[in-house]
């Protein structure tokens, strides 16, 4: 996505980014980005949160029009929940006993060849 | 555990309370899993910028996704269904911004351990962009929102960049919105 906001920005249309992966983002490098510190699928606002939602997208629509520059993030004020150990749990490690790692490696080999699949079919 | 700085009143926040690395974790994770050929993400030295020529309020918006159009028949794509990679798309596709299309986010891998996909404007923000041209904050929508597909390679993404450019000036757009799920 990072990669077509690159493409349309250069091609003179203003573009931004609302997100939840900030290092992926910020690596690739953007003209502007609203980065929200939550749950990855959540780039538009909490669940069943109208008032959490209309003010992310506020806070896009400031970034879309007073960016002064490129790479210019804002970081929503919004907390995902008061304790932040949510943001211990993706690919945790210390989680992976010899068992899984065989069975997480198995499911990803069977996701591979299924979008694989799908791709040359298409 | 939240640590109060000596001497102070200033409660300092748990040492991982920062934005989740997840470079970082995701090639850890894969090498642990015994790949070794560590994904290479996009990274740039020059960024590009082009200023917004309009006022908000007279601009019309465009709205780029990577959810996907339901598909019947490939597989569990509900609130919280785990990884489903037959529910991928491959082609750049459009639809209508007059009403809210059946998007679905299984074919990527949100944090499915914290939040569900169950409300769909926690990943398209159709419906709150719509009450923002209802308030008078934005001019208008574009006529079609774009779905960007995911899980390519670089070649096969400036392509798909090319077509959702070409489409997002079919629609005339001033300015426009990229929501990643």
């Amino acid at each position: 996505m990072s990669l077509v906001a690159r493409h349309i920005e250069a091609e003179g249309i203003p573009t931004v980014i609302m997100g939840c992966a900030k290092d992926i983002v910020e690596h690739c490098g953007v003209p502007r980005f609203l980065f929200s510190d939550f749950p990855l699928g959540n780039s538009a606002g909490r669940p069943f949160d109208v008032e959490s939602q209309a003010q992310t997208l506020e806070l896009a629509l400031r970034v879309l029009e007073s960016a002064p520059g490129p790479r210019t993030t804002v970081q929503s004020p919004q907390r995902w929940s008061a304790d932040a150990s949510w943001k211990r749990d993706y690919n945790d490690l210390t989680k992976l006993t010899p068992e899984k790692i065989v069975e997480r490696r198995k499911e990803f080999d069977v996701v591979k060849s299924v979008a694989r699949a799908k791709r040359e079919g298409t | 555990m939240a640590t109060t700085a000596p001497g102070t009143n200033a409660v300092f926040t748990e040492e991982y309370d920062v934005a989740i690395p997840y470079m970082q974790r995701t090639r850890d994770y894969y090498i642990a899993l015994g790949y070794d050929n560590p994904y290479r993400w996009a990274s740039f030295s020059e960024v590009p910028f082009t200023p917004l020529g309009v006022q908000l309020s007279r601009a019309r918006i465009g709205l780029i996704t990577t959810a996907a159009p339901y598909q019947p028949g490939v597989g569990d794509q509900g609130p919280g269904a785990p990884y489903n990679a037959a529910a991928k798309f491959y082609q750049v596709y459009s639809v209508t911004t007059e009403s809210v299309p059946d998007l679905r986010i299984s074919h990527v891998g949100y944090d499915r351990l914290h939040t569900s996909a169950a409300d769909i404007n926690t990943y398209l923000p159709l419906t709150r962009l719509r009450e923002a041209v209802t308030a008078g904050r934005i001019g208008s929508l574009a006529p079609h929102l774009h779905g960007s597909p995911t899980n390519r390679s670089h070649r096969a993404t400036e392509r798909d960049a090319a077509e959702l450019l070409h489409r997002c000036r079919e629609d005339g757009v001033d300015a426009v919105l990229l929501v990643p799920s």
